[in-house]
């Protein structure tokens, strides 16, 4: 268990040095971020000024621009280019030598990036969270809603990495990555309430979307975040909506994968 | 060497441009599916603006319908930098791999050979939803249509698209000197989004920046008041075509500068 546990930390190891060498990459990231945080801000403010009301849809402005922020620090912490990898590994033939390393090609790919989850917490994620809790003035409870919210991140990165994975796999058939991805980057930024929060979308269009597996992802950790005092049905009630999806979307992909791993052909080499 | 014509020119382009869309076309699939993606983008793009209008009625003064407008004005004017300008993404893999050195010895002007060889034809599906919302915004809006004003669009609508290249230009040259250039394009990318709202929504500082030192709001806010606002034009709409200008010829000196320093990988 120990040594299994030590060839992934090594993994982990390597991707922090790796993403500490690009640092201006990371400096202009954190200034993007901030940038995009300026949009949201004046955007939404000047939108709730307009609206003459305190709430809209139960949500006040400072509900709202918490929710888009976070989203967004979320998103930039859970986009690991997974489905540029794999379809990647496909066309240049890479694929070959990920195979026959002495792990499972999924842990192999998530553990590679975990390192980048660590830095891109204390560059990102940290940063943002604390910028909006103070300019919001105290609207993010602090309480057990943290612990609920930092599990509930855990299984949004999982379903995230699954879903990533099952549309990395789909290139292979394709051979097309830059369609594929866009298409499921729209799709799950959308349906998971990064761009408007759900509580925005009109009644069909809602109701569907929370029987969706996207709305895991960025909705309830976000929801969960930003109640203080929630009742205990209803924590477990989202908790366990993202634990079925994870174990869904984890087997899906696992199958998907083994069943495509036979096709799979590399010219020459 | 001799300067080489206008003519001369449009017709290389046309010569690469055929090479670079057979070549395209032998990839059929994947031609295909990212056309479907750009589609979806643009269609995503339209729910969240309808989600955002159905709770609230205006924006800072700004109806449904002039909100539209401005859309559809920066998905047209955001069309030749995604068509024409796409090979800035790929600048960056050529000056690390070396590949970039082919490029300078062509007797040709260096910027026009590099740019005219990738031409993107998905950015068209864009150009369809852009002239689309536009005139369906003009109509509900119920704008007269003269010749005049015709010609004053496509004249604003040309300029302002030169805003948006200018920064790719200038955010991809990067590379030249910070060899991954990937995360400043990407940062220059994302300013699309702010093309799409009226730049009053933001406090005195940032207007400032986003009109003088990033001139995000010639992209669809300043060119759009020439036609949306006709009896109130404030002097920066005037000017939004000579800004267009100098901002591309700026991108363009900054871009060969980089270009003509570069001196390879040595292999």
């Amino acid at each position: 268990m120990r040594i299994k546990l030590k060839k992934y930390l090594a993994l982990t190891r390597a991707g922090i040095i790796e993403s500490l060498q690009y640092r201006i990459a990371m400096f202009v990231m954190v200034i993007g971020n901030l940038l995009y945080l300026t949009l949201v801000y004046f955007l939404w403010k000047s939108i709730y000024a307009s609206a003459g009301t305190e709430t809209v849809n139960g949500m006040t402005f400072s509900d709202t621009l918490i929710y888009l922020v976070l989203a967004t620090a979320l998103f930039n912490f859970m986009e690991m280019y997974t489905v540029w990898e794999i379809g990647r590994s496909f066309q240049s033939g890479k694929i070959v030598l990920d195979l026959i390393k002495p792990m499972k090609y999924h842990s192999y790919l998530f553990w590679s990036y975990s390192g980048s989850f660590v830095v891109q917490f204390f560059a990102t994620f940290l940063p943002t969270f604390i910028i909006v809790a103070l300019l919001t003035g105290g609207a993010v409870p602090i309480g057990m809603n943290l612990l609920w919210f930092v599990l509930s991140v855990v299984l949004a990165v999982t379903i995230n990495f699954s879903i990533d994975f099952i549309v990395g796999t789909v290139c292979l058939y394709t051979e097309s990555i830059w369609g594929i991805n866009i298409m499921k980057q729209v799709i799950v930024l959308l349906l998971s309430g990064a761009t408007i929060p759900i509580a925005f979308f009109p009644e069909p269009f809602k109701t569907i979307t929370m029987y969706l597996p996207f709305q895991s992802i960025y909705n309830s950790p976000l929801t969960l975040l930003l109640n203080g005092s929630p009742e205990m049905s209803d924590v477990g009630l989202i908790l366990g909506t993202q634990l079925a999806w994870c174990v869904v979307t984890l087997v899906i992909s696992r199958l998907f994968w083994k069943v495509s791993l036979k096709r799979i052909t590399v010219n020459g080499g | 060497m001799k300067r080489k014509g206008l003519g001369f020119y449009l017709r290389i382009y046309v010569k690469i441009l055929a090479q670079d869309i057979k070549s395209k076309m032998s990839y059929r699939a994947d031609f295909f599916i990212s056309t479907i993606g750009m589609i979806f983008t643009n269609i995503a793009g339209f729910i969240t603006f309808w989600i955002l209008f159905r709770s609230f009625p205006s924006i800072n003064g700004w109806n449904y319908y002039e909100m539209l407008f401005l859309y559809g004005f920066s998905l047209i004017s955001l069309t030749p930098v995604q068509c024409l300008f796409d090979n800035n993404w790929s600048l960056r893999s050529y000056v690390y791999s070396g590949d970039f050195i082919k490029y300078c010895f062509r007797p040709i002007n260096l910027f026009f050979y590099f740019q005219s060889e990738v031409f993107d034809i998905k950015g068209l599906g864009q150009l369809a939803f852009g002239i689309g919302t536009l005139i369906f915004a003009w109509v509900k809006i119920g704008l007269a249509f003269t010749p005049l004003m015709l010609l004053k669009l496509i004249v604003f609508l040309i300029t302002a698209s030169l805003i948006m290249i200018a920064l790719q230009n200038a955010a991809s040259a990067t590379c030249f000197w910070i060899q991954n250039s990937f995360y400043i394009l990407d940062l220059a990318y994302r300013f699309r989004d702010f093309a799409k709202y009226p730049v009053t929504i933001f406090s005195p500082v940032f207007r400032f920046i986003f009109t003088f030192i990033v001139p995000i709001a010639f992209i669809a806010y300043y060119p759009s008041l020439v036609i949306l606002r006709p009896d109130a034009v404030p002097v920066l709409s005037w000017l939004s075509p000579a800004v267009g200008v100098v901002f591309f010829w700026l991108s363009y000196k900054f871009w060969m500068y980089g270009a003509l320093k570069y001196n390879g990988t040595g292999s």
